[in-house]
Formats: C-alpha cells, structure tokens, sequence
C-alpha cells in the first residue's frame, strides 16, 4: 500500500543522483562557449550596463553597473534626481546614499563589502575557477521552475557557496542561488537570469529577478543596453575624498540609510 | 472579461511570418499529441499562505543544540513538516516542504549539529493521525534531504545517534496503526543509515513508541515495545506484545524487563534515563493499573512511584517523561497539562499556566535547564524560569483546519474549523498582511464545518465535537446551541467526530446536519425536520466508542462510526441531495429526501464499506456528481475518486498514478466544468481536462500538506485550501486555469484571461511589530497579467507595454521567465514624476510614485523575441471606494497637473543648474587676477540663488526641515496622489498658490539672463570662451529621453 508514496519517493531520489555522463569541466567550458567563448570574454576590459531598477509599485529607478578588470565595479540608481552610488576599487568598498541630506560617501560595512568583492569577479566565479581557488562540484540536474537545469555547487575560495543553475540545452546559466552569512545568520538569496541576447559576440543577461530565497515577489532589474570596452576611469571606483574635516571612519556612528518615509 | 482572446500577432517580421505560415500550421497542430500538463504547467500561479499562526498545530518532536552561542531548534509538527529555528526561536523556516509533512521524531546528532535526522509519521496516533515514509537524515543543517529507508514503517516515534560515533543510530519504529506491518520495532545502523538491522521486533501488531540510551555506556538502552491498532470505530492500546527491553550489548540482545512491572498486558510506555545519574530511569507504564515507575539500578528492578491523574491519562496521546538534565530527582511528565516532580517522582505539581493543553513534547536546554520548550496541541511555548511562565511562539502556521468556507465581504473573510482549536474567521487580504490579530474564534472545542448564515451575515454557524452546534452572534460572540436532539424513546444521536454541516446552494436560510440520519432546517436551526432514515450500515460492529481506547478507555467522541460525513444537495436542483457515511454508504435522493438509494454498490472497484470522504454534486448537469473514499482507516492508502453522469447509477474512476494520498476532496470549478481541484493527504491536485490527466501543484512553494478541503470564491475566483498542519492558502484568481484548453497548451506562448484589474484603495498602517509574529501574505495589489509559454523564455526581450485607450504607452513591464503560466503584475500607474535633485527626498511616500491611471481598458503587447501578441486588460475601481468615477477624474486632472508641475519644475532647476556650472567653468578659465572674472563667479552665485528658491539645497543630512516649493510641491502632489477621491479646496488653492510662486522665480531667472548674459557673454566673446546658454526645453528633453 506504500508502494505509491514509494514511487514517489524513488523519483526525488532518481533526481538528486549525480549525473556521471559529463564531468564539471566539460559543463562549465560547454557554458564559457555559451557566453561567447574565453577570447571574446577576456576580450573585454570593461563593461557597462545601463537599464532600470523596478521598485515596486511602477517606481522604476534608472541604473548603471561598470566594471573593469581584474575586480573593480560600480553601481549607481537614481530617485528624485539622487543618485546612490556603491562602488569597490579591488580593495575598498564604499557607498554613497544621498537621499537623506547626506552626500558623503562612506565605507561599506564588513558584510556588504564581501558580497561587492565577490561580484566585482569580473568573468564570475566558473571562468578559470581553479586559479581563483574556487571549487566547483556537479551536485546533479535539478530543474528551475520546471526546466532542466545541471546544478552546480561553487565553494569560492572565502568558502562562501553559490548554487549556479545551467541550462542543460543552452548551458547558459539559469539561476544563481547564494548563501551569506550576515552577523552569523545565513542569509539566503536567489537570482533569476534572463532575457540573453549577443552583444558583440557575448550572450548577456538582460533580466534579473532578484530576491531572498523562497519569496516569492522579486525585485527585477531590466537592461536597456550593454557597452563591451567603453572609457571608464579609476577614479569611478576610487572613494572620493571627504573634503570637510571630520572624524575618521572608524570613529563615525552608522548613519541611518534608509529614505524618510515618516509620513507614509 | 478583461483578456479577450484575440492572439493577434503583429510581429516585426510578420510578413516573412505570412509566408511561413503553411509550415507553421503543420508544426502547431502536430499529430494530436497532447502537451502533458505537469506541476510546473500551472505552478506560475503562486498559493499564498495566510496562515494564521494564532493557535498553531500539534508538535510531536523538538531537538535543539547550540551552534556558536546560538541556540538552533527543530521542531517536527504532526502534519506540517519541519521547522528550523537558528535564533533560539524568534524566527522559523519549513525545512523539510518538499517531503510527507507528519512528523514523529527530530533528532540532532550530538556531535555534529548539521546533521539531523527525522522520522516521519506522528506517533501520537490519534484518529486524524497522518503517515509517513521513513527515516530522512540532513548533513547539512536541512537544505538537502537523503531518504534512507523504513519506508513502510508508517511511523517512527524515536531516533537516537549515539553521541560518540554519529554513524550508529537507533530507530524506532511504531509502524502501521491500522493494520500489521513487518516493519516496525528497533532498527540500527552502523553507516550512517545505509543499511539497517532489526534489532527488536515482536510481532506485525507491535511496534516501538519509545527508546532511550544510557548516556554514559551507550551500549545500554531502554525500549518501550507497544501493542495497539486503530480502527475507524475503536482504538485498542495494549496486549501481550507490549513491554519494556533493555539491551546491554548495543541492541544485539534484549531482555523484557518485568522485575516490579505491573502484572498483566502492557499498553505505551514511556521511558526517560537521568542525563546526571544514568543508574536512575524513569517509565510510565499504561497498564490495568497506570502508573510511574523508577529504577535506581539501570532498569533493573523497577518501583512504583505515582499513579495520579497527570500521569496516567492518556497514554496513547502522551507517553514522554524528560528528566532535568542536571537534577535526577527532577522528572516532567507531559500530558493533557503539564506537571513536574523535584522528588523523583513521588509527588507532582502542575507547571502548564497558560499554555495549550496537550503537552507532546519537549526539550530542556542542557546548558541552562531552566529554560525549555514544549510542543503542544496548540503549538510551541518557551519558558525562561522552568515552568512558571512561558511564551507563545506565535510564528508557526501549523493550523489543522479540517474544511473552510468563506463569505461576500470585502475583502471576503475565510472560515474554518480546527484540530483541538476552535473555529476561526479571518481577512483573505489586508493592508499590511494578515496578522495573527486578525483572527477571531467562535464556540471552542475541536472546529470543523465553520459557516456565515447565508441569511444573516451578523450570525455564524459552527460546531464542536459530538455534534454540538452553534449559531453564533459575530459581534457580541452570544452563542445558541442547536443540535437536533433524539425523540422519546430513542437512543442518543450518532454523530461524527467531524459531523457534516451544509448550506442550502439554492434556498438561502436552509441548511443541514447529518447524524446516522439527515437534518434540515429553514430556521436557523431552530426546528428540525428529519429528512432520512438511518442512512449508515448501523452495524452494531461498528457502534463501540463506549469501549475504545484498550487498557486506558478513551471516549471522546473520536471513534464514533456509522454516521454521515458528506452532505451535498444539487446546485442545479434542491431536490437532489447526496450524502455519504463514515462506514461507506453512499446515498442519493431526488425527492427531497422522501426516499433514498444507496449508490455505493455501483462504484466498481471500490472495496466494501470504505469511508466516504466528499460527494460534490456538479453544478452543471444535475445528473453528475464527484465523490473521494477514503479507506486509510482501514488500513488502504490508495486513491479513490470517482464521476458519475447517471445520478450514480455508474461510476468513472478519475484516479491516475500522478495522484499520491489518500483522498479528502474534491471540488469542481464554478464556471470550467473541465477543471477539478483534487485534495489529498499528500497535496493538492488539479486536472484541467476533467480529470484524465492530473498534476501536482505546487505553486508558491506549497508544501507536499494535507489538502482537507477547498473552497472557491464565486466573486473572486479564488481558490481556498484547507491545509490541515500549513493553515489556509489561497490561490488568487483561478481564470487562468479555466483557459488551460489543449490549444492554449500546445501554443509556443499566448496571453491567458485574468479576471478584472481592481485598483485597491491605497493604504498603510503603522506597526513595528520585530520578526516574531507570523505574517500572512496579502494579495497583490497589481493589475495581473497572466501568459503562458512552452519553454521557459531564455533568449531575448520578454516584456510587456501597456497602453491606454487613445493608443499611449503609459508602462512597460518586464517578463517572467518560467515555462508554464506565468503572471506578473503591472502597478496600474504611471511613471514616477520628474523631480529635480535636491537636499534630500521629498518626505513623502507617494511623491516617490506616479499617478494611478484612469480606470477603463487597456491594451497590453507582450513583446517576446521578435513575437508580439495583444491583449485587453479591464482595470475597475476598488468596489470598497466611494468615490464616483467623477471624483476619480478630478483627482486624476488635478495629480496630472501636479505631475506636469513637477516636470516642468525639473526643467527649470536643471537649466539653472547647467547656466550656473557653465558660469563657474567659464569663471575657472578666466585669469585670476581678471577684473571680469569676480563677474563671472557672481552670475553664478546668483543662479545658485535662483536656485534655491526653488528647491531645498541645505546639505550635511538631518533633519533640516527645509521647504522650497520642490519640496512643497513634492508633498501636494503625494497628498493628492495618495487619495483617489476629490481633492480639497486647499490642495487646488495650493496647487494654483505654488504656480504662482513658482512663475514668479521663473519670472525672475528670464529677467536676470536676459539682462545680465549678453553683458558676459560680450565678456566671454573676448576671452574666446564660449557663451554661456540656456539650455532649451528640446535639449532638456532629448537629454531626458536618452535616461
């Protein structure tokens, strides 16, 4: 009389078995040639996205990420005319959050600068993962939403895991699943990717849906246009100097971020 | 209808598509291949939870260990699956979703947190018990599951790992409750749970509810073995099987253990070893005499110690004893209170204060025995002082509703009835989601059947165990008893556990009660009319509740047999009216109840006398009717559901292998004939072609939970289910899968009929209410828009404009990706306004937004690749607002001016700005020592002058309160913009007072730059610098646009 929960129970397993005909190698040159092929990706020296942040309730914000080898990056959206910049040069990580009166830019917070300084990995962590230290292990085929997709498992090399899913007909990637620990809790968040189309060669994702694992309602971001190798200065990515004096960082007390919504 | 299905393509490359076309024809009618519809066909529609989490469920097993200073608990519940805590309790996720959701035992290996194990299938086997599948181990903190065998131990009470070598671990296994079964009694394993050995095992009718281990020699352990059986009609606990083992190689050997034990059968036993003496064990022992026993030479010999009431009660629902961990001589004894010992078990005080009676579990912190956790009937509580208070955790939506039912409200509220939890209403939305405060209770006891009268929405019908019925006063909470009562001579009534109220579909105040016999009643229950005969078997057999329960007799109305369970009359003619027994019968009458013919003979294949759980009779052919059996009180687990055309003179069977569970329910659609809603113990099932093809749903993350009834909103065309173990889901807006023809399914992609956009009245509510409140989840307040694709969308655009009747595109949205239906939702309004930059935000939170647009149709274009299809979107004003449609376009006129205010304000800043940075950059090229340079650098100070007329430019952070009319502006059209009824008389006076101080700062910087720039630019000329421009309102837009 158990037999129907045990069928049941069999197919989840069948699903979680390793898939042995193709090796972690194999999957991941098959997705590097999705993307465009290593040449044309270390090709580029710099990139540019520009498109918009969908902020619920038809707030777009408008929105532009740069990045420039090896690992320095940029992020910028805009509300009201104010624009909120995070940024990482490689080693320092600041943000500039206006809406509040306050337009000095500051150092990032220990956690939010590890999650920018894994981002800022220019080619992501699956082109040349083993010199970067990173790990990367088949854990199966699991579908995404309902289509196939090879499940990897990637241990960076601060032994931060991302669950990177793969198309197993594109080999483009589907998701990213990522698990942070935040003051000691983990934080779990997942990204949809989407909308891929060339751009000089490389297939690009022009739709994300991000948001906490297993929440349903995503916030979604949406590229309007991608620039392969455009002038982009250090300087975008350096923290400017405080030009008043004030005490040193370490002495600041955290500054409220959050936008005043007191009379909701 | 707000999708019309036109499926227009208009496509970029729609003429090289004409050419295609004859070949495209033959592709997209392929051989008449049906697309098989699978979870993730309709799994795009998300079920949202709205708990509640105000009474929580039944918890059979909790395990807690620190983990870096931190206390993480988990927590199996009887049929809601497994919840973690990393927070010492404040916050929970469900771990364990995608498995069966009755859990027995929890167990967190000692010396590796990350590895859990859990048993499934509850042991506290009470007649609603549900089952499991075996024994499930985690390695690394619940993200991923193994099964590891004991599939058809049905239930396993108790898991242990030894604390020195993680891969030993001791199962044990109570098996099948309601037949024999081999696989029960003490499993072990030494791999980790590759394989596993019998260690005990008496008979197929006695299984293991209890083991312990010696905390010091783990060769040592304790089992309890437990004879019982359940049947529908009576529950037996105890027999020769029964007894108490101890091992002393490791579950190589056992020894039944009698020295000082009651005489005669045994019935559960529970037993606790002291973590700080092991010599000293503890067992509860249900025998014709019940009572606590202690040994102090390791299980040897045993002592009577106490055999009050506290102890003894209910040994098959309560049969744990946990000692202090650090104090021996300090036992707790769970049960329907709960009472603790600090004499060894001599004398007991009751420690349960507040808490939910029902004790099933518990765990003491072993670093802090003070502080400790038990699981209920009404949830999980915490004490921080041993006992003498405790707190709710009110974050663990384990409700166990049995059905549900819902009103006209707006927002309609849900009801519904629950396991030793009363009866329940409460909002299917509200504005900051549905808090556990939202919900009220009604007339206590178990709930099941939970109605608004039709008649009198002010009064509620509901019952309570034994065919007790209420009418009750929502407001005042007056209740009135109303059951029918037996006449002179006659012996009392049968009613189920779970006794059947209905509500007439098509006379407003009839409704009706089954006992062994039908009742009606067209006065609120006031009067009775009898309108059956015995409708069951009345088989004497059958009829034992009196004696049920074993060697403890339990009569609590829980075995009560040969009664109604299902009652249905005819949507189409109240003259039909179905109902089905407990002991299978299954009864049509088509006069009203003058006469009646059992039908059940004629569902082939179905075994005798199974219970019959739903009878629907169809709501478009009378002849048709819907019926589940359910025969897993019986001891068969398959699913049984059956058609009739006939009036039930033969029946169909709908049953596929895609279906898992046992079944509860099913529902026909309100309006799609062809779409059936199936729920079973495994989950919820849906066929869109009348019930040849099912899949599982698993939309928004819905759990592999019980589905013991569903409802559909006829207004909203939502679908309500009742979860017994997750509380209440609801489906929002089910037309989607009324569109689910073959067609549809086999088109490459193709927009699917939603109903009517509301605009929902804005709101908000103030409350910071921290993380330890659970939270329903509200509907979404979008404008839907539902399409379905064949593969997941992956290459190329995917997006949606949205335009307005005159042909303007007022939003673009962008795609989802899934393959299936997917919905996303468009905000209904327009973009946010353009607001210069300034000091800061303008502090309101709908100047950040744009204007809601008019209510009226729409056109949508779903753009994907190089494919474009159209559709009509109907948005409608929230049927809670006032405001005429009049009001509406006042507001609508007035924001839009604000908004253009805003824009053009926008414009004005950013030309200041622009002269004023090509003032100083001239400036900057000039000589420092330039007579004109002074000149220059006070043009642009004035702009900056100018400028702050017009906007706050007070920088540095804080509170600054500054007000320009951005700012001012800013917050009028947020005031305005908020309310979508008639703007005040202020706020237009207001609107008109800022225009005009705002053309008068314009005004002035016209003025000042026509008299002062020719006089620098004639300056600039000379230098060779370039002049110094106003920037036009084409350039300011060109700029704009390329944003």
């Amino acid at each position: 009389m158990f037999r129907r929960f045990f069928l049941s129970l069999t197919c989840l397993t069948i699903l979680a078995l390793p898939v042995s005909a193709q090796t972690v190698d194999e999957i991941v040159n098959k997705h590097i040639q999705a993307r465009g092929g290593l040449e044309k990706l270390k090709a580029v020296k710099t990139i540019r996205y520009s498109g918009k942040m969908q902020m619920g309730q038809g707030l777009e914000a408008p929105a532009i990420m740069e990045q420039k080898r090896p690992n320095s990056m940029r992020m910028e959206f805009t509300v009201q005319g104010l624009t909120a910049v995070q940024a990482y040069d490689g080693k320092t990580g600041w943000s500039l959050m206006p809406f509040g009166g306050k337009k000095d830019p500051e150092l990032m917070g220990e956690e939010e600068l590890k999650s920018i300084s894994e981002e800022a990995d220019f080619d992501g962590p699956l082109v040349d993962y083993k010199e970067k230290g990173n790990k990367v292990e088949l854990v199966g085929k699991e579908p995404v939403e309902g289509t196939d997709a090879y499940k990897l498992k990637v241990t960076l090399k601060n032994g931060d895991v991302d669950y990177l899913y793969l198309d197993t007909d594109s080999y483009l990637q589907l998701k990213q699943e990522s698990k942070r620990t935040v003051r000691g809790a983990e934080r779990e968040s997942e990204v949809n990717l989407g909308d891929y189309k060339e751009v000089e060669g490389l297939m690009l994702p022009f739709s994300y849906e991000m948001g906490l694992k297993g929440v349903p309602q995503k916030q979604k971001i949406v590229i309007d246009k991608v620039e392969l190798n455009p002038a982009v200065e250090d300087m975008r990515f350096k923290m400017p100097e405080v030009k008043k004096v004030e005490p040193k960082p370490e002495e600041k007390k955290p500054e409220e971020k959050k936008p005043p919504e007191e009379k909701k | 209808m707000p999708f019309r299905p036109m499926r227009i393509l208009i496509s970029g490359l729609s003429l090289l598509l004409l050419f295609a076309l004859p070949t495209l024809a033959q592709t997209e009618t392929p051989k008449t291949e049906v697309v098989k519809v699978d979870s993730d066909t309709f799994s795009g529609l998300d079920a949202r939870p709205i708990g509640p989490a105000t009474m929580s469920g039944r918890i059979a097993s909790i395990d807690g260990a620190i983990e870096k200073g931190r206390l993480t608990l988990y927590v199996g519940s009887a049929s809601g699956g497994v919840w973690k805590s990393v927070n010492g309790g404040t916050t929970f996720k469900p771990v364990f979703d995608k498995y069966t959701q009755s859990i027995g035992a929890v167990t967190i290996d000692p010396s590796n947190p990350k590895t859990v194990w859990v048993g499934t299938g509850e042991t506290w086997v009470r007649n609603s018990v549900s089952v499991g599948t075996g024994i499930y181990k985690t390695m690394d903190g619940g993200e991923n599951w193994q099964h590891l065998g004991l599939a058809d131990s049905e239930r396993i009470s108790r898991i242990l790992v030894d604390p020195n070598h993680g891969d030993t671990v001791y199962a044990c296994a109570t098996g099948h409750l309601w037949d024999a079964s081999a696989e029960r009694g003490v499993f072990k394993t030494v791999d980790g749970g590759k394989t596993w050995q019998k260690s005990l095992f008496v008979n197929n009718d006695t299984g293991c509810a209890m083991i312990a281990m010696d905390p010091q020699d783990t060769k040592i352990l304790y089992a309890a073995m437990w004879q019982f059986r359940r049947k529908p009609y009576l529950f037996t606990s105890g027999g020769p099987g029964s007894g108490l083992f101890k091992s002393t190689d490791a579950g190589v050997t056992w020894k039944r253990m009698t020295q000082g034990m009651p005489e005669g059968d045994l019935g559960r036993i529970g037993i606790a070893v002291a973590p700080s003496r092991p010599s000293v064990v503890y067992a509860v022992v249900e025998a014709k005499h019940s009572a606590l026993f202690r040994s102090d030479d390791l299980g040897e010999s045993w002592t009577e110690m106490n055999s009050g009431a506290a102890i003894v009660g209910r040994p098959f629902y309560f049969a744990h004893l946990f000692v202090d961990p650090r104090d021996y001589d300090r036992v707790y004894k769970p049960g329907t209170g709960l009472v603790v010992s600090d004499n060894g078990g001599k004398a007991f005080s009751g420690i349960a204060g507040s808490v939910h009676s029902d004790f099933h579990a518990m765990w003491i912190n072993p670093a802090n025995p003070d502080q400790m956790f038990v699981g209920t009937d009404g949830g999980l509580y915490t004490s921080e002082d041993r006992g003498n208070t405790w707190r709710f955790i009110a974050n663990l939506p384990l409700s166990q509703f049995y059905h549900v039912s819902y009103d006209m409200e707006q927002p309609y509220n849900v009801y519904g009835g629950l396991q030793d939890n009363s009866s329940w209403f409460g909002p299917s939305r509200a504005t900051s989601g549905i808090q556990n405060r939202h919900w009220k209770s009604v007339y206590g006891g178990d709930g099941f059947w939970v109605f608004e009268d039709p008649s009198d929405a002010e009064y509620i019908y509901a019952e309570y165990q034994g065919g007790n019925l209420g009418r009750i006063n929502r407001k005042t909470l007056e209740t009135k008893d109303i059951k029918p009562f037996p006449d002179a001579g006659e012996k009392k009534f049968r009613f189920n556990w779970n006794s059947p109220i209905q509500i007439s579909p098509n006379s407003k105040g009839t409704i009706y009660f089954g006992s062994q016999f039908l009742f009606r009643s067209h006065d609120h229950g006031d009067s009775w009319e009898r309108i059956s005969p015995d409708l069951t078997t009345n088989d004497p057999n059958k009829q034992r509740q009196e004696e049920s329960g074993g060697l403890t007799v339990d009569n609590s109305d829980a075995e009560a047999h040969t009664t109604i369970y299902t009652i249905c009359e005819s949507p189409r003619n109240g003259d039909i009216i179905w109902a089905g027994t407990d002991d299978g019968n299954l009864q049509i009458t088509r006069n009203g109840g003058k006469t009646w013919t059992n039908v059940v003979g004629n569902v082939a294949g179905l075994p005798s006398n199974t219970w019959v759980s739903t009878v629907e009779a169809s709501r478009f052919e009378e002849a048709t009717a819907f019926a589940t059996f359910d025969g897993h009180a019986g001891g068969d687990m398959k699913t049984y559901v059956y058609k009739t055309t006939d009036y039930g003179k033969t029946w169909q069977s709908l049953a596929t292998p895609d279906i898992t569970g046992y079944a509860h329910v099913i529902k026909e659609d309100t309006v799609n004939k062809n779409l059936l809603f199936l729920g079973t113990e495994l989950g919820l099932f849906i066929s869109v072609d009348g019930g040849r093809q099912w899949a599982q749903f698993k939309g928004g993350n819905f759990p592999a939970v019980a589905v013991r009834d569903i409802a559909i909103h006829p207004r909203e065309s939502d679908l309500i289910l009742a979860t017994h173990g997750r509380g209440i889901w609801i489906v929002d807006d089910i037309t989607p899968l009324r569109a689910l023809t073959p067609q549809v399914l086999a088109m490459e992609a193709t927009f699917v009929e939603s109903r009517p956009a509301v605009q929902t009245i804005p709101a908000s509510e103030f409350g910071f209410n921290g993380d330890a409140e659970y939270v329903g989840r509200s509907a979404s307040e979008g404008a839907p828009i539902t399409y379905y694709q064949r593969k997941r969308h992956i290459f190329g655009d995917l997006k949606f404009e949205i335009y307005d009747s005159s042909g303007k595109l007022v939003s673009t949205v962008p795609g989802s990706m899934r393959r299936g239906l997917n919905r996303i939702e468009w905000s209904m309004r327009m973009k946010a306004p353009k607001v210069p930059p300034a000091a800061g935000l303008v502090p309101n939170f709908f100047s950040f937004i744009g204007p809601r647009v008019l209510e009226g149709t729409y056109t949508v274009k779903m753009i994907k690749g190089k494919n474009t299809y159209t559709e009509e979107l109907k948005v409608i004003p929230d049927p809670r607002s006032k405001h005429t449609r009049e009001d509406r376009l006042r507001q609508y006129e007035t924001v839009m001016k604000l908004y253009d205010m805003l824009g053009e304000l926008t414009y004005q800043v950013d030309t200041i700005a622009d002269a004023r940075d090509q003032s100083r950059d001239r400036a900057t090229k000039l000589p420092a020592g330039d007579v004109n340079r002074k000149r220059v650098e006070d043009l642009a100070r004035s702009l900056e002058v100018v400028r702050s007329k017009l906007v706050a430019t007070k920088e540095g952070g804080g509170i600054t309160g500054e007000e320009k009319i951005r700012e001012q502006m800013g917050t009028l059209y947020g005031a305005v913009n908020g309310y979508e009824g008639r703007p005040t008389q202020s706020q237009i006076l207001r609107m008109e007072a800022l225009k005009k101080e705002f053309d008068v700062v314009v005004a002035e910087f016209d003025t000042f730059t026509k008299k002062e720039l020719p006089v620098v630019n004639a300056i600039l000329e000379k230098r060779k610098l370039d002049p110094i421009r106003v920037m036009t309102k084409e350039e300011w837009e060109k700029k704009q646009s390329k944003q």
